[in-house]
């Protein structure tokens, strides 16, 4: 019986004019995506590529110099792009690439994407995340909307019933019959996906099994979807009615809910501006050591406590140079600063995440784009793996300059220049993003949703007692 | 006849209680999102005048230490920030560069959330240093805003779907379409007055809402409201033009739904994309890490030569020299000068980016004419003074300023002088000015003949199908 339902539904759906067309545009559109989207990939590989050689040997034949100097002159490091970033761009558009390490200061992202696009670039793009996530839910309405609803309409449903079906072989029948054709559009996009990923060079080494963890994600999403559509269909008289209904779910849930979530999340816990900001932390840092700043408090305080520690009565006496000290120790004092201020930035952007978790009660479509591009490796929490990575190198690379001025130089030495090739003895920024496990935690209530979402329209979909 | 169908026209909407359910429905929309266009706007005002009141209070902090100075008092203030010295008072009194929101921007979040509001340019900074982009979790950026203009360019055409695509295939499945033919109206007209009709009730509930919404958002500019209105109207004609034609020219109820939202995934949802991404792909825009390199080498390059830049400086402005016997020179003159230099020669690579980003934008306004999403997005951003277009402007007048700012200091600082209190009355200050242009009127004309062609079109193509087949032939 199942089996006859398949094949009667997917006979059906292959001589309807309107689904060939619709399936064939949804392809078309598949592989515009890809091939934009490919084509952006191996651009962005490629200039990351040649912007990081520079600047290296910017940084490299900066030629002999004051090692605080070369901190001030400082060094830039750059994000590669993420193999997955192929079928989920996230929110890479909108985080800068490039992060100025130089010394006191821990810089944002610069040059996202979007502020040099107009207001146009808001409506969204034509990327395979976008048909992922919108479109295919779509073509799902448009293949499922009258599953039922033609039944009755036409009056074949009594017909089915005299025949001893059963209503949830019938079911199942038809809900494979919608599955199908989807899955296999998916798998074939994924597919394509993993082949062009394993030729192509990047940065990041590519896993299929990051691949088919996102499969799986976007197969549970339309299992949902399938769900939500023949639970409409089922409970509603009139195809067109049914149409409407379930294109309303599709609003709610993929166009209104993430951006009221977004206004939700900005009024309940909103970012400080860029200049309140740096305000905060200029305060912050003047309360601290200051390394050029001899003659501050702090200084001075440090100064006793270091005499006293190396039990000398003079700084000449030190086995190192104490600016090159006090330097470092203004340095680890500004870096505490932005640390405690941007832990504060990220646990406001925590919260957020759990306001559009909250909402997600009302769409489907919210945790799948967060989970989505956390697997994708394009997500915020990659961003600011990615920034403390940068500012933990930078942190580090201030050191190793100070150091040098600490223990290569005499207190009270001037005009102390470093040989030019120094600054080749700085470890090179190496950066691993999370690994699947990592994301998968950061991920988890994305995750419970998502299956509570597919349990609960599962259990809605195929509780026939109320009927019959 | 036109009489009787607006009469029964309006008791069936009335019994059928579509009225009811949209003026609900839009009042509900309109309210929220106008309230979260409007709580970003109040956000943004408090910012600026925070940052103004606290310009005020440092200002008269300065004021008062002048006033010691003057008098022959010591003040205790760290060395370098003496306000005597006019880079002191360049670099650590700055003015507010704010651009204050219009009183319709809540219409339109727009690109306000990238951009930032207010910067206080330095003496000391250059124009590069300038960050201009806010800082804003970037799932937000990514989801957008719940605004009114994703009321009225995304879910108003579906309200209009659902309000319209059965208004001829209901009668025809309930099967009094035969009735009606035999009544002396053409079944062309019967559908354009029943649809006038629903355009008309609808455009009734807008005006009512909008005119509330905007007295609560305290809005006086009457032109304003009206442009608003005769925006969004001509929209609405623009998707009624389409549901007559579909009406006209498919025939089930189910099928003229599918058209509809397939005409509305086209314009709303794919050709802004498309549009921009073509502007990406045709006309890219060199890796903005190329400039910052460049950026980098000429600043070196003027750290390594900053004596002999400043000479040539001082050759080139003899007026600074001529002044100042004592003609003492420290820091700040070398690093003015070799700022200026350096203004000069990146001048043409900053210049280069701007040409390609406007040739993307022209780009872009030629195809926008495809959509009348687009058209309606940009018109209803520029109504509320949120558009790239405006944030560029603003920009540029900041950068206007801040060189305003830097020359007002200059001649001070090579000869050598004090600032005073009495200078401190002549302080350039700084005021936005939004540029305008005529862009409503091709907006709406644009919309316009739109729904002529798609009304002309499907006047002649039903013409040419009721002679073949008859009314009710199908």
């Amino acid at each position: 019986m199942i089996k006859k339902t398949i094949h009667k539904e997917l006979k059906e759906l292959f001589r309807d004019g309107r689904i060939k067309m619709a399936s064939i545009i949804v392809l078309l559109l598949m592989v515009t995506a890809i091939w934009i989207s490919t084509n952006q990939y191996n651009r962005s590989n490629e200039q990351y590529e040649k912007a990081k050689v520079a600047e290296r040997e910017v940084w490299d034949n900066q030629g002999e110099k004051n090692p605080h100097s070369a901190a001030h002159y400082g060094t830039y490091v750059f994000k590669s792009k993420q193999p997955l970033s192929l079928l989920d761009q996230g929110v890479d558009k909108y985080t800068g690439t490039s992060i100025f390490l130089a010394a006191h200061t821990r810089s944002e992202a610069e040059y996202s994407e979007v502020a040099d696009q107009s207001e146009l670039a808001r409506f969204g793009q034509l990327s395979p995340d976008f048909i992922l996530l919108y479109i295919i839910p779509l073509l799902i309405i448009l293949i499922g909307y009258n599953s039922f609803t033609k039944e009755n309409e036409m009056g074949t449903m009594s017909l089915l019933k005299s025949q001893g079906a059963v209503p949830w072989k019938i079911m199942i029948g038809k809900w494979v019959a919608i599955f199908l054709p989807i899955a296999l559009m998916t798998i074939v996009l994924f597919v394509i996906a993993g082949i062009l990923l394993s030729t192509l060079d990047g940065y990041t080494p590519f896993k299929w099994s990051s691949l088919f963890v996102l499969l799986l994600v976007y197969l549970f999403y339309y299992v949902i979807f399938i769900n939500i559509t023949l639970f409409v269909s089922k409970n509603v008289r009139k195809s067109g009615v049914s149409l409407v209904l379930l294109l309303g779910v599709w609003i709610i849930s993929c166009l209104a809910a993430p951006k009221a979530a977004s206004n939700f999340a900005e009024s309940e816990y909103p970012y400080p501006t860029r200049q309140e900001f740096e305000n905060t932390i200029a305060i912050a840092k003047k309360e601290g050591l200051d390394g050029h700043d001899p003659w501050s408090d702090a200084a001075k305080r440090l100064e006793k406590e270091v005499l006293e520690e190396y039990n000398v009565d003079s700084l000449h006496k030190l086995p190192f140079n104490f600016n090159g000290y006090r330097m470092q120790k203004g340095e680890e004092h500004e870096a505490a600063v932005y640390k405690t201020h941007y832990e504060k930035l990220k646990n406001q952007f925590e919260k957020q995440v759990d306001t559009y978790i909250t909402t997600s009660v009302i769409s489907p479509f919210l945790p799948t784009r967060l989970l989505s591009m956390g697997i994708a490796g394009t997500d915020y929490y990659s961003h600011w793996d990615f920034a403390d990575a940068a500012e933990n190198y930078r942190i580090a690379a201030q050191k190793f300059l100070n150091d040098d001025l600490a223990y290569n130089t005499k207190y009270g030495q001037r005009n102390y220049v470093a040989d030019a090739d120094f600054w080749k003895k700085l470890p090179t920024f190496n950066y691993q993003p999370p690994g699947l496990a990592t994301i998968i935690k950061q991920n988890t209530f994305s995750i419970l949703v998502l299956l509570a979402w597919g349990l609960i329209t599962s259990a809605l979909l195929f509780n026939f007692r109320t009927k019959n | 006849m036109f009489y009787y169908n607006f009469k029964y026209e309006l008791k069936i909407l009335l019994r059928s209680r579509w009225i009811q359910l949209i003026s609900g429905l839009l009042l509900v929309l309109f309210v929220f999102a106008s309230f979260n266009g409007s709580q970003k706007i109040e956000k943004r005002k408090a910012e600026i005048s925070k940052a103004r009141e606290a310009v005020k209070t440092s200002d008269a902090r300065m004021l008062q230490q002048l006033d010691s100075i003057e008098k022959g008092h010591k003040v205790q203030v760290a060395r370098w920030m003496v306000p005597t010295s006019p880079i002191a008072i360049g670099n650590y009194y700055p003015r507010v560069a704010a651009m204050d929101p219009n009183e319709m921007g809540f219409i339109a979040v727009g690109q306000s959330d990238v951009f930032t509001h207010y910067v206080s340019p330095r003496v000391s900074a250059d124009d590069f240093s300038i960050n201009f982009t806010e800082m804003t979790s970037p799932i937000q950026l990514l989801f957008g805003s719940f605004d009114l203009v994703f009321v009225l360019v995304y879910l108003l055409p579906l309200i209009i779907i659902a309000f319209s695509y059965n208004v001829l295939s209901e009668e025809k499945e309930r099967g009094s379409l035969r009735l009606l033919a035999s009544q002396p109206i053409s079944i062309k007209k019967w559908v354009f007055q029943k649809l006038g009709l629903r355009f008309f009730w609808m455009a009734v509930i807008i005006t009512v809402i909008s005119l509330g919404v905007f007295l609560l958002n305290d809005v006086v500019s009457i032109s304003g409201l009206l442009s608003f209105l005769a925006l969004i109207f001509c929209y609405m004609l623009f998707w009624f033009s389409l549901a007559f034609a579909i009406n006209l020219l498919v025939g089930e109820s189910a099928k003229n739904a599918l058209s509809l939202i397939g005409l509305w995934i086209v314009f709303v949802l794919l050709m802004p994309s498309l549009i921009s991404q073509t502007g990406d792909i045709f006309f890219k825009i060199p890796p903005r890490m190329q400039m910052v390199q460049e950026i980098r080498e000429h600043k070196a390059e003027a750290v390594k030569k900053q004596d002999e830049i400043l000479d040539n400086f001082l050759r080139d402005h003899p007026e600074y020299a001529v002044n100042d016997s004592a003609q003492s020179r420290n820091f700040w003159h070398g690093y003015m000068a070799s700022q200026n230099l350096l203004k000069e020669e990146l001048q043409p690579l900053l210049s280069s980016y701007d040409e390609k980003l406007e040739e993307q934008q022209n780009w872009i306004n030629k195809l926008k004419w495809t959509s009348p999403a687009i058209i309606t997005q940009r018109a209803l951003g520029r109504l509320a003074g949120t558009t790239k277009q405006d944030y560029d402007t603003y920009q540029e007048q900041v950068l206007q300023f801040a060189e305003e700012w830097r020359s007002f200091f200059m001649p001070l600082l090579f000869n050598n002088g004090v600032f005073t209190s009495e200078l401190a009355k002549s302080l350039p200050a700084f005021e936005y000015k939004p540029k305008s242009d005529n862009y409503l009127v091709s907006s709406l004309l644009g919309l316009l003949v739109m729904t002529c062609v798609i009304m002309g079109v499907t006047v002649s193509m039903y013409s040419i199908r009721s002679k073949e087949t008859g009314i009710l032939g199908s």
